[in-house]
């Protein structure tokens, strides 16, 4: 009994060692945004009473709906573009046989291993070319077809049972009614995660937005924030203020899709 | 743009209309021609509490005397810029970037000899010789100087005057003294106070910065080779860093926010730092008085040693592919290079010690500041300026800092400092290969 018992502690207190870690950091953020930059200098763990203004000083640096605005719209428009295309050549790729097919698929995974930094420079010039620059298309088009997203869905559909799609041929579905009316319902909590993770990304997107977008107009909440930190003299209130801003649908999201999203990594098709 | 999607439609439309609408999509296009010279330059600088208030104020002025140029300075960090320049000059690609960009000086160089032809040779217009001459080096290349000076990083040893009273010393002790000497000042201020003589990030190199430029020496010669092996000033520094370290008066602190905070909260007795930092230490009004600014120590025993010498500072460049760098070169040329009455401003409002040196015959510079017990700091800070020793960068400066800071943690525990500085040299070389 008293192994056991042992045991069981160890765990608890393992798991909350483990839960302080991971949630101190956004307590901290939470508690710097109310107050004076000083004070969070100072390591204040209390609340305090300066939200209002820091948001004052936010609002007068930084024009917040003009921001929130273009990451939201570059966000939700890569998602939707990266799950259509990405999910499509996932279920291809998994479902329709071809001799060159593991060939192919081997070389995009190998692509996956090349750093982004490496392909900026050559990106940037398409983008250029194409007369993209500065423009919201030029943020979201590079990301849409991503690898990594087609390889989780090409795993996901592993399981996707083949009789489903047999039946479905039987009753005489063409094959884009299948992938749109069996496929994509039987496949909800792997869109669901692939949402979760596509839109962080897309959301907390830094390096490629900063290159090509010029005009302060079209800056995202993440450029903000970056560009908030870089005063000699910086008002850590602000700046955690935005980060609080700025995690915030993220957050939402993720609650929203944690069900799903815990079934979509398990791999769980119902 | 949107003149050429007209003219589109109209081509569509055909017959006599698109002949009308052409005309006319000519005419707009002749118009807006001729109020080209009606021209926003656009600007990249960092920190809204520094560079572009100051930049701000200079473009009001010239707006003023020349209404058909206005301006439009972007709020763009220091990491940004060189990000955003190295990939669009790779790339050839230069529709994207302003007129005028602020670079770090010791940054400069890699730009002007990697990506030749990128920056306005602002010599060919400007006279140099107005500038302090180690900002001017700073961005000279092939003879020729790319760079309007802006802000110094022209340095002063900033003290806690109730601190070192406690201690014992009075303002005169701290006057033309070596590093030696202030070492035996902290050890007594700590003794009696209790508090450490200076706070300093392990992970960084601007102390060693400050007393090695102090001699003329750099850790690179002529800015191509490695100096490290047989640089006196870099080994006399670190062996000055590492006993300051052993004897325990340096408060280690980690990153930005700790270091800003060691002196704001009070926890350290002197901060040796670049002029820019006067904006962060009155940041407490509470310890108004409590400040003074004395020379930088010396290095002694090392040849050509001074009390003057700089840690960061940027300036001003105008960009090649700037369609209206006659105005940009104009502008810089008329406000940054010779309206002293504009840098009085920025002095006020920013603490912002700019390059010329005609700005410290203003009544601004000569002026007195209580927070710093009546001293005239900002004339200290100006005539200092004019002595800092001249040092080539090079293009290799960043990875020089890089090498050294990865020994700095080791050398503060009284690690070996020939080995160390063997360390420095390997990594050195294998990264300019």
């Amino acid at each position: 009994m008293s192994f056991a018992l042992l045991r069981r502690g160890g765990v608890y207190v393992f798991l909350s060692i483990a839960t302080f870690l991971s949630v101190f950091p956004f307590y901290w953020m939470a508690v710097g945004a109310t107050n004076q930059s000083p004070d969070i200098v100072r390591g204040k763990l209390g609340f305090g009473g300066n939200l209002l203004v820091n948001f004052q000083h936010l609002m007068t640096q930084v024009d917040l709906p003009r921001v929130f605005g273009n990451s939201f719209f570059i966000a939700v428009v890569s998602t939707l573009l990266t799950l259509i295309v990405s999910s499509l050549a996932g279920y291809g790729f998994e479902m329709f046989r071809s001799r060159i097919r593991e060939r192919i698929f081997q070389l995009l995974l190998l692509l996956l291993s090349i750093p982004f930094a490496a392909l900026m420079v050559p990106l940037f010039v398409m983008i250029s070319r194409a007369q993209l620059n500065n423009t919201f298309t030029a943020v979201i088009l590079p990301g849409i077809a991503s690898i990594f997203i087609v390889f989780y869905f090409r795993q996901a559909t592993k399981a996707f049972p083949r009789e489903l799609r047999d039946a479905a041929r039987v009753d005489g579905l063409k094959e884009w009614q299948i992938f749109l009316f069996v496929y994509m319902p039987t496949m909800r909590s792997t869109y669901a995660a692939a949402t979760i993770i596509v839109f962080m990304n897309a959301w907390n997107n830094y390096l490629w937005p900063l290159i090509v977008l010029q005009t302060p107009d079209n800056k995202t909440i993440t450029l903000v924030i970056s560009t908030l930190t870089a005063a000699y003299t910086p008002d850590y209130g602000v700046i955690l203020l935005a980060t609080v801003l700025a995690t915030a649908p993220t957050l939402v999201i993720f609650f929203v899709l944690q069900r799903q999203f815990v079934q979509g990594m398990l791999g769980a098709v119902k | 743009m949107r003149k050429m999607t007209q003219l589109g439609f109209g081509a569509r439309a055909g017959g006599r209309l698109a002949a009308a609408l052409v005309g006319a999509a000519m005419l707009a296009s002749s118009a807006f021609v001729g109020a080209a010279s009606a021209s926003e330059l656009t600007v990249w600088c960092w920190d809204p509490n520094f560079n572009i208030p100051a930049m701000k104020d200079a473009s009001e002025r010239y707006t003023k005397a020349h209404p058909d140029t206005t301006f439009n300075v972007a709020n763009i960090t220091q990491d940004e810029i060189n990000q955003k320049l190295q990939t669009q000059f790779l790339a050839g690609v230069t529709d994207g970037l302003p007129d005028i960009v602020l670079i770090q000086d010791d940054n400069i160089q890699r730009f002007l000899q990697s990506f030749p032809g990128s920056f306005v040779p602002l010599s060919d217009s400007i006279d140099m010789k107005k500038f302090a001459d180690y900002k001017v080096a700073a961005a000279t290349y092939d003879g020729k100087s790319y760079s309007l000076p802006f802000d110094s990083g022209v340095a002063g040893l900033f003290y806690r005057t109730d601190y070192l009273e406690q201690a014992g010393y009075k303002p005169e002790d701290l006057q033309s003294i070596s590093w030696d000497k202030l070492l035996e000042i902290g050890k007594d201020v700590l003794a009696k106070t209790g508090h450490p003589l200076i706070s300093m990030d392990y992970n960084g190199d601007d102390l060693i910065v400050l007393m090695m430029q102090s001699t003329g020496q750099w850790y690179l010669k002529n800015g191509k080779e490695p100096n490290i092996l047989e640089n006196p000033a870099l080994k006399t520094a670190l062996e000055t860093f590492q006993k300051m370290a052993q004897a325990g008066v340096i408060k280690s602190v980690s990153g930005w926010t700790d270091y800003t905070g060691s002196f704001t909260s009070g926890q350290v007795a002197t901060v040796p730092q670049g002029v820019w930092i006067t904006g962060t230490i009155k940041s407490v009004p509470e310890q108004s008085g409590k400040w003074r600014v004395a020379p930088m120590p010396i290095l002694e025993g090392v040849e050509g040693a001074t009390h003057f010498t700089s840690n960061g500072g940027s300036s001003w460049y105008v960009l090649a592919s700037s369609k209206h760098q006659d105005e940009a070169v104009d502008f810089l040329k008329t406000v940054w290079g010779s309206d002293v009455d504009f840098y009085q401003g920025i002095l006020i409002n920013q603490g912002a010690v700019g390059s010329l040196l005609a700005a410290r015959e203003g009544a601004a510079y000569k002026a007195s500041d209580p927070f710093f017990n009546g001293e005239p700091v900002w004339q200290n800070f100006s005539d200092w300026l004019a002595k800092v020793p001249t040092v080539d960068y090079g293009t290799f400066t960043p990875e020089a800092r890089m090498a050294v800071r990865a020994q700095i943690p080791n050398i503060a525990n009284g690690g070996n400092i020939d080995d160390a500085l063997k360390a420095i040299d390997a990594q050195l070389r294998q990264q300019m290969q």
